[in-house]
C-alpha cells in the first residue's frame, strides 16, 4: 500500500550504446519502456531498481520497415503506431489485432512492442499490494520460498500475458536482442522459458531492440478471452496463421498466450488437405490446444475454463482463415 | 400536495448546478484538499484473519525521524457501529483482530514514504484463531465465536410470517423451489476513501473533511470514540466521488484520522489506496436466496416461502437492516399475501458488509424475478402475464404494513414491451441471442431513520437578503446523485424565480442544518419536501410584503416568473427585487424553514423489525434485456436495455435518466461480472483489474422512459429514481440468458467460465436424457 | 536525486526541480495545484488520471515527470479559454455525462484527444477511445451521447 515510488536514478539516453552504457554500469539497473506494467509494479513495491534506464528517447527503437525482405518492428515502437500502420494491418492482421486488445488506449500510446514482449509475468499472488503479499509470505517470484499457485511445484507458475507475442511467433518471428558484444538474432519463442520467475532468456545487459519477419502470404488473427472488451489481460490469447499452398492444403501455425508462463507456440497436425473433413480436423486443433496449454491458479478466474476456452477459441480463428 | 406549475424549474431537464465544477477540475475532492500543511496518516492492517493480539510494539516506529505520532486500539476503548444497538467495532482492534485488512495501528508522519517505514517497523504479536469464511463454516457446531454475545457466529437471524403459506401452497396449481448463490460485491466508487483532519488544541476543537454520505453520524461517532463534546467538532464533505452505500456508515479511517490529529494536535491528511478502500468495504454480502412460489394456473402468486442467509463479514455494521430488508421487500411489489420468511446474518472473518445500492432487495428480488419466469414457462404463460396477474392496486397497505400510495408497474411494463418489441421478437430471435424481463423496486426513504430521536427527518433553511440573491443551506449530501440540484429547483419552482437567483450551501455542520444522510433514497423524498416547506414560508413573506405596498389584501396578489401583481390589475407590478426590499424592510434578513416528518402510517408494520422497509412510496421498473450467449466461450453480450421507472414525478428529468441508467448499468455490472475474490481472506479482488466493474466498451445502450404516478406525498408527486431499477437487471439477464441459451442460471455473477461450466453440464444432461430415451426405444 | 524539468503546462513554459522518481500526477498535484488529475485506482487501471502529452492522452499516475521534459502537458483546468467551456466540457455538462465528476476530468480529455483526430467519431469509435477511462456513475450512455454533442458542435476540441 505504498503511495510513492522508491527512490531511483533515472537516466534518458538518446541512443541505444548509451543504454547498454547505462545498463552495466551500476548494479541493479532496469530498462523502462512506455513503464504502463514496470511503474504499476514498482509502485506496488515489486521493483526496487536503483537506477531506471528510460528508452523512451532513443528514435532508433522507434522505425517500422516493410519490404520484400519483410518486416521489421523496432522495439521502441508504440502500440499506438504499431496497430496504425496499415502495411501491417494489410499482411499481418494478427499483428495489429493483438495490439488493439492490449489493455486500454492510453496505455497503448506509450506502452511499446519490447515492452509487451518483456511483460512480467503475472499471478494473483504477485500482482497486489507489499501488505497482501507479506501477510501471505511471499512467493516463488518474489521473497518468498514457495509458489501459492502449485505449492508442490518447483517453479513459480505465474502467467505470461503479453499479447503480441504469440502474434508474431506465428510468423515464425526472429527477434534482435543488442548486448555488449553486438546484436545478436533468435527465434521469438527462444526468448521464452516456461518459469514464471524468470521467463526471459535475455541477459541482464541485453535489450530486445527489433523484431523481424520473413514476407508472407498467410492470413492471419489474434483474439483474446477476457470478461470485459477492455482493459483486462487475457485470460487466454491466441493467434492463429493460415498458409495455402499450390495444392490447396491449408498450413496452420498456432500460438497461445495466458495460460503458460511464456507464450506457447502449439504444434500443428498435419496440413487440412483440400479434400480433407474441416469439421474433424479442426476438432482434433481444438483437442490439440487442449492438451498443450496448462493454465493455473494466476488469476481469479478458473484455470479448466481458460483451457476450454483457449481450445475453442483456436478452432474458431482458424476455422475462419480457410 | 404541491402540483408543479410545468412552466416552473420542476420538470425540465436541468444540468447540475455543481456540474461546472465537475467538467472544469475546479471541484475539491477530500483527497484535492491542501494537505501541504499536514502530517500524513497510514494504517497497518492485519495480516490474519482472526486472531487475538498479544503484542503490539510501535518503539521502533516512533524512533524514526519523522513520525509524529502512533495509535493503536489502546487510543480508543470505544465502540461505534452505525445501528445504535449493535455497536461492535473499535476503529483499530482491541484484544481480537476479526478480517485481515482490519486496522491495527496508525501512523501519522512527515511524508508518505516515511510513514511507509514506520508502518514496518511496528512489531506485532498475534495468536491466531480458527478463521471463518463461509457462514456454513461460522455456523458449524464447534466453530469459535467471532463476537462473545453471538452463539452460532449469527449476527441476527429474523422469522416473519404473514398470512397462512400452508393454505397459499395449497391452492397453488404449481410450486416451484430453488437456491440461489449471489456473489459479493462492492461498490467500488471511483474515489478512493480519504478525510483530513484537524485538531486544534487551544480550544480541544475538531474538524474534519470526509468523504462520507452521512456527516451527521460521522460527526456523533468522532463525539463519542473520541469523548467530545459533539459542538466542539466540525464536519464538512466536499465534493464526494460517489458512495453507492458505501459511506452511509462512519468508517474506520475517519475515527482513526482524528484520533492521530488529537495526539499529536496538528493536521493529518489520510488518502487511502484502492486496496485499502476495498478492505474498508461494506459491500453487499454474499447471499444465499432459497425460495419457493406457489402459482394458480393463471399466474396469481399464493404463498412465498423465502429463507436468506448473508455471509455478513467480521462486523455488524448495518447487517441486521440488510437481513430484515431481504424479507420486508418481498413485499410491495406484487400482491402476495402468504409470505414466510427466515433470515439470517452471519459473521465471517472477512471485511465487513454493509448498505449497497438497493440495500437488501438485489439478491431476492433476483432470485423471485427468476423463479417467476421459469414458473411462467412451466405454465405456458408469458413472463409479462405473470407480472400483470400480480399487480397493486393503490393505495393500499401490504401484509406486512408497508404503506402504497401510487403505483406504476403496469405501465411500466407496457413501456417495456412496446419498446423492446417484445411481442414480435420473443421467440423469433436467432440461435444463441435472447430477450429476459424483469421488475423491481425500491424505497423512497426509510420511515424510520436509524438514530430516531424524533426530530423531523429533514430541515432546509432559505436565506433571503438584500442583494436579492437566495441562499439554500441544506444537509443533504450530494454524491453524485444531483440532490443539490433538486433542492434548488424545488425552491425555483415554489418562488417562481430564475435559478440563477438561487444558491446552494451544503454539508458544513457549522452552517448547514441537520440531514439525516444520502442512503435509501430518501434525499429527494424528504429533503425536496422540506425545501418546498421552506420556500413557501418564504414565499408567504413576499407575498404579504407585495401585499403591504401596493395595499391588498395577500389572497388578491399573483406572482408571474419574478413579478407580482394585483390579479385582475396588471399595471401594478411590483419586480422581485422590490418585493425583497419591502419584505426586508419589515424584519432585515429574511431566514426561514422549511421540515419534513413522515407519517405515523408510513413507519410500517408493529411487528419486530417492521420498521425497516417502510416508506413514504416505492420507485417501480420493468425493464427488458437482449443478449447474445456465446457458447463455445462462455462469453454473454449484452445488445441492449429497455427500462422504465416509475418515480412519481420527474422533478429534474435529466438527472432522473441518469439515475435509471446508472443503475441498470450497476445491476449489470453484479449481473455479469462484479465479484470479491478471498484466498484466506486475503482480497483477492481489490483493484480494478480483479474487481471487474464494466468498461464502456461493452456496456449496451439503455433505453430509459420515465412513469409518472404522482404519489400524493412526494415534493411534486416524486418518489425515489436512482435505486429501483438496479435490481431487475441480474434477474433479467438470466432470464435472457435461459431465452438464449435455455440456460436457468442460479447464481451470479454469470461469468464466463461459471456460464461455460454450466452449458456443458447442461449438454451433458440432455446427451445423457437422449440416451436414455434411445435405450428405452 | 532532482533535475530542472522545463515544459509547458497549459500553455503556459515551466520549469521545476523534479525527483526522479516524481510521477506526473503528482508534480501536476503537489507543484501546481493541479488537483482535477485523479487518482482512483492504485496504478493504471482507471483512467482517472487522464492528461494529455502533447496532444495525447496519458495515464499520469504511471508517467515520470521527468520524461515529460519538453513536452506540452494540458490537464483539464487548460482547457475552459477565458473563462468559457470547451465544447466536450460544455457538452459533459449540458447532458449530465458526468454525475459524481470524480472520473470527468480524465473523460473529457480522453475525448478531448479523440475529437482532435476524429471530429466525427461514432459509437464504436467513442467506446474504443474510452475504454481505458472507467464510470462508476453513469453507465456511459451520456457519456457517449455528450462526445456526440460536442463533435456536433463542431467547435475545435
Amino acid at each position: 500500500m505504498s503511495e510513492a515510488l522508491p527512490d531511483f536514478k533515472l537516466i534518458r539516453p538518446t541512443s541505444l550504446d548509451e543504454a547498454l552504457n547505462a545498463l552495466t554500469a551500476q548494479p541493479n539497473t532496469r530498462l523502462c519502456a512506455g513503464g504502463t506494467d514496470l511503474i504499476v509494479n514498482m509502485r506496488r513495491g515489486l521493483e526496487t531498481p536503483d537506477v531506471l534506464v528510460d528508452l523512451g528517447a532513443i528514435s532508433d527503437l522507434k522505425t517500422i520497415t516493410m519490404d520484400d525482405k519483410g518486416l521489421r518492428i523496432g522495439a521502441g515502437v508504440t502500440l499506438r503506431d504499431l496497430a496504425g500502420h496499415a502495411g501491417i494491418a494489410g499482411a499481418f492482421s494478427a499483428i495489429t489485432q493483438a495490439a488493439n486488445a492490449i489493455a486500454g488506449p492510453n496505455h497503448r500510446e506509450v506502452a511499446t512492442l519490447g515492452g509487451n514482449l518483456c511483460l512480467d509475468t503475472r499471478c494473483q499472488y504477485y500482482n497486489q499490494s507489499h501488505w497482501w503479499r507479506k501477510s501471505n509470505d511471499f512467493c516463488l517470484k518474489y521473497r518468498g520460498d514457495i509458489c501459492h499457485v502449485a505449492p508442490n511445484g518447483n517453479r513459480c507458475r505465474a502467467a505470461f500475458s503479453g499479447d503480441l507475442a504469440p502474434a508474431l511467433i506465428v510468423f515464425g518471428a526472429k527477434v534482435e536482442i543488442a548486448g555488449p558484444d553486438g546484436v545478436r538474432s533468435c527465434d521469438l519463442a527462444d526468448l521464452y522459458r516456461e518459469d514464471g520467475a524468470d521467463h526471459l532468456t535475455l541477459t541482464k545487459d541485453e535489450i530486445v531492440i527489433a523484431v523481424q519477419i520473413p514476407p508472407t502470404d498467410a492470413a492471419s488473427a489474434y483474439d483474446k478471452i477476457r470478461v470485459r472488451g477492455a482493459v483486462d489481460f487475457p485470460l487466454a490469447g491466441v493467434a492463429v496463421a493460415c498458409r495455402t499452398d499450390a495444392s490447396g492444403a491449408r498450413h496452420f501455425a498456432l500460438a497461445v498466450t495466458g495460460t503458460n508462463s511464456m507464450p506457447l507456440r502449439v504444434d500443428m497436425p498435419d496440413p487440412l488437405g483440400k479434400d480433407d473433413d474441416p469439421d474433424s480436423y479442426f476438432k482434433a486443433l481444438e483437442k490439440l490446444v487442449q492438451k498443450a496449454v496448462s493454465p493455473q491458479r494466476t488469476s481469479t478466474i478458473a484455470p479448466h475454463y481458460r483451457r476450454l476456452s483457449a481450445s475453442a477459441l483456436s478452432a474458431r480463428l482458424a476455422r475462419a482463415l480457410i | 400536495m404541491n402540483i408543479p406549475t410545468r412552466t416552473g424549474a420542476a420538470g425540465q431537464p436541468l444540468p447540475l448546478i455543481d456540474g461546472i465544477e465537475k467538467v472544469t477540475g475546479q471541484a475539491i475532492y477530500t483527497a484535492d484538499m491542501d494537505g501541504r500543511d499536514a502530517l500524513t496518516g497510514r494504517i497497518l492492517r492485519s495480516p490474519v484473519s482472526h486472531g487475538r493480539i498479544v503484542n503490539i510494539d510501535t518503539s521502533k516506529a516512533l524512533a524514526l525521524d519523522g513520525v509524529m505520532a502512533i495509535v493503536t486500539g489502546d487510543d480508543c476503548a470505544l465502540t461505534y457501529g452505525v445501528i445504535p444497538i449493535a455497536m461492535n467495532e473499535y476503529p483499530m482492534a482491541r484484544d481480537i483482530v476479526r478480517y485481515r485488512g482490519e486496522p491495527l495501528a496508525a501512523v501519522a508522519a512527515r511524508d508518505a514514504a516515511t510513514a511507509e517505514r514506520a508502518l514496518e517497523l511496528i512489531e506485532v504479536q498475534i495468536e491466531e484463531l480458527p478463521a471463518y469464511y463461509t457462514p456454513s463454516d461460522s455456523r458449524a457446531p464447534d466453530a469459535v465465536q467471532l463476537h462473545e454475545n453471538k452463539p452460532g457466529n449469527l449476527e441476527r437471524e429474523v422469522h416473519h410470517s404473514f398470512g397462512d403459506i400452508t393454505a397459499g401452497f395449497a391452492e397453488a396449481d404449481l410450486i416451484r423451489e430453488e437456491v440461489f448463490d449471489c456473489a459479493e460485491i462492492n461498490h467500488a466508487q471511483l474515489e478512493p476513501h480519504a478525510a483530513l483532519a484537524d485538531y486544534d488544541v487551544e480550544r480541544d476543537r475538531l474538524t474534519l473533511h470526509t468523504v462520507s454520505q452521512v456527516p451527521f453520524y460521522v460527526h456523533l461517532t468522532l463525539a463519542r470514540c473520541l469523548d467530545m463534546d459533539s459542538s466542539q467538532i466540525r464536519v464538512v464533505k466536499p465534493f464526494v466521488g460517489g458512495g453507492f452505500g458505501a459511506r452511509t456508515e462512519t468508517l474506520n479511517f475517519e475515527i482513526i484520522v482524528a484520533l492521530l490529529a488529537r495526539k499529536v494536535g496538528a493536521k493529518v491528511m489520510m488518502r487511502l489506496t484502492r486496496e485499502e478502500s476495498f478492505v474498508t468495504h461494506r459491500g453487499r454480502p454474499q447471499t444465499k436466496v432459497s425460495l419457493k412460489i406457489g402459482l394458480t394456473k393463471t399466474g396469481q402468486i399464493t404463498a412465498v416461502d423465502c429463507e436468506v442467509v448473508m455471509a455478513g463479514g467480521a462486523y455488524a455494521g448495518y447487517g441486521l437492516v440488510t437481513i430484515l430488508y431481504a424479507g420486508a421487500l418481498l413485499h410491495g411489489i406484487y400482491t402476495v399475501p402468504n409470505v414466510k420468511y427466515d433470515g439470517y446474518r452471519v459473521y465471517t472473518n472477512t471485511p465487513p458488509c454493509g448498505a449497497m445500492r438497493g440495500h437488501g432487495t438485489v439478491d431476492v428480488r433476483h432470485a423471485f424475478e427468476c423463479i417467476l419466469d421459469r414458473m411462467a414457462r412451466d405454465l405456458g404463460l408469458d413472463p409479462f402475464a405473470v407480472r400483470r396477474a400480480n399487480l397493486l392496486e393503490a393505495p393500499m397497505f401490504t401484509a406486512n404494513g408497508l404503506m402504497i400510495n401510487s403505483y406504476g408497474l403496469g405501465e411500466c411494463l407496457d413501456k417495456v414491451r412496446a419498446a423492446s418489441g417484445w411481442d414480435t421478437r420473443k421467440g423469433n430471435m436467432p440461435a444463441g441471442r435472447g430477450l429476459g424481463m424483469a421488475c423491481s423496486h425500491y424505497v423512497s426513504g426509510a420511515a424510520k431513520p436509524v438514530h430516531w430521536t424524533g426530530e423531523p427527518h429533514a430541515v432546509v433553511s432559505m436565506k433571503l437578503d438584500f442583494d436579492g440573491s437566495v441562499t439554500v443551506l441544506t444537509g443533504a449530501s450530494d454524491i453524485g446523485q444531483g440532490s443539490t440540484t433538486i433542492v434548488a429547483i424545488a425552491a425555483a419552482e415554489i418562488l417562481s424565480i430564475d435559478m440563477a437567483r438561487i444558491r446552494v450551501v451544503t454539508n458544513d455542520s457549522v452552517i448547514t442544518p441537520k440531514d439525516n444522510g444520502s442512503y435509501s433514497s430518501r434525499v429527494t423524498f424528504m429533503v425536496g419536501n422540506a425545501a418546498i416547506e421552506a420556500a413557501k414560508a418564504l414565499r408567504e413573506k413576499l407575498v404579504n410584503a407585495a401585499a403591504k405596498k401596493l395595499e391588498v389584501a395577500p389572497d388578491d396578489i399573483e406572482c408571474e416568473g419574478e413579478t407580482f401583481f394585483v390579479a385582475g390589475a396588471t399595471q401594478s407590478v411590483l419586480t422581485f427585487q422590490e418585493v425583497a426590499i419591502a419584505a426586508l424592510a419589515e424584519e432585515g434578513t429574511i431566514t426561514v424553514k422549511g421540515t419534513f416528518s413522515t407519517p405515523i402510517k408510513a413507519q410500517g408494520g408493529g411487528h419486530r423489525g417492521g420498521a425497516v422497509g417502510s416508506t413514504m412510496g416505492f420507485s417501480y421498473a420493468a425493464q427488458v434485456v437482449e443478449v447474445e450467449v456465446d457458447a463455445d466461450t462462455g462469453q454473454i453480450q449484452v445488445h441492449k436495455v429497455w427500462a422504465a421507472l416509475d418515480c412519481g414525478f420527474a422533478i429534474n428529468p435529466l438527472a432522473v435518466e441518469g439515475q435509471i441508467e446508472g443503475s441498470v448499468w450497476m445491476g449489470l455490472g453484479q449481473g455479469l461480472c462484479e465479484e470479491t475474490h478471498y484466498e484466506d481472506g486475503l482480497p483477492s479482488h481489490a483493484n480494478f483489474l480483479d474487481y471487474r466493474f464494466p468498461t464502456i466498451a461493452e456496456s449496451p445502450d439503455i433505453d430509459v422512459q420515465i412513469v409518472e404516478t404522482i404519489d400524493p406525498l412526494g415534493p411534486f408527486g416524486a418518489k425515489e429514481a436512482g435505486e429501483g431499477a438496479l435490481s431487475g437487471f441480474p434477474p433479467a439477464l438470466v432470464n435472457a440468458v435461459a431465452d438464449a441459451a435455455g440456460l436457468d442460471a442460479n447464481f451470479l455473477p454469470m461469468t464466463p467460465d461459471r456460464v461455460l461450466a454450466a452449458l456443458i453440464k447442461l449438454r451433458k444432461a440432455a446427451r445423457k436424457a437422449k440416451r436414455n430415451k434411445e435405450a428405452l426405444i | 536525486m532532482k533535475r530542472i524539468v522545463a515544459l509547458t503546462l497549459n500553455g503556459r513554459a515551466t520549469e521545476d526541480a523534479i525527483a526522479g522518481n516524481t510521477l506526473l500526477i503528482d508534480y501536476l498535484r503537489d507543484t501546481h495545484g493541479l488537483t482535477g488529475a485523479k487518482k482512483g485506482c492504485d496504478g493504471g487501471e482507471c483512467g482517472a488520471c487522464t492528461v494529455l502529452v502533447d496532444g495525447r492522452p496519458r495515464l499520469s499516475c504511471i508517467t515520470l515527470a521527468a520524461s515529460c521534459e519538453g513536452t506540452k502537458v494540458e490537464t483539464i483546468e487548460g482547457q475552459a479559454k477565458a473563462g468559457r467551456l470547451s465544447a466536450l466540457q460544455r457538452a459533459f455538462h449540458e447532458n449530465l455525462g458526468t454525475q459524481c465528476g470524480f472520473c470527468t476530468p480524465g473523460m473529457i480529455l480522453s475525448a478531448t484527444s479523440l475529437l482532435r483526430t476524429n471530429p466525427d467519431p461514432d459509437t464504436d469509435e467513442i467506446k474504443t477511445a474510452l475504454g481505458g477511462n472507467l464510470c462508476r456513475c453513469t453507465g456511459y450512455v451520456k457519456i457517449i451521447q455528450s462526445v456526440k454533442a460536442a463533435a456536433k458542435a463542431g467547435e475545435n476540441p
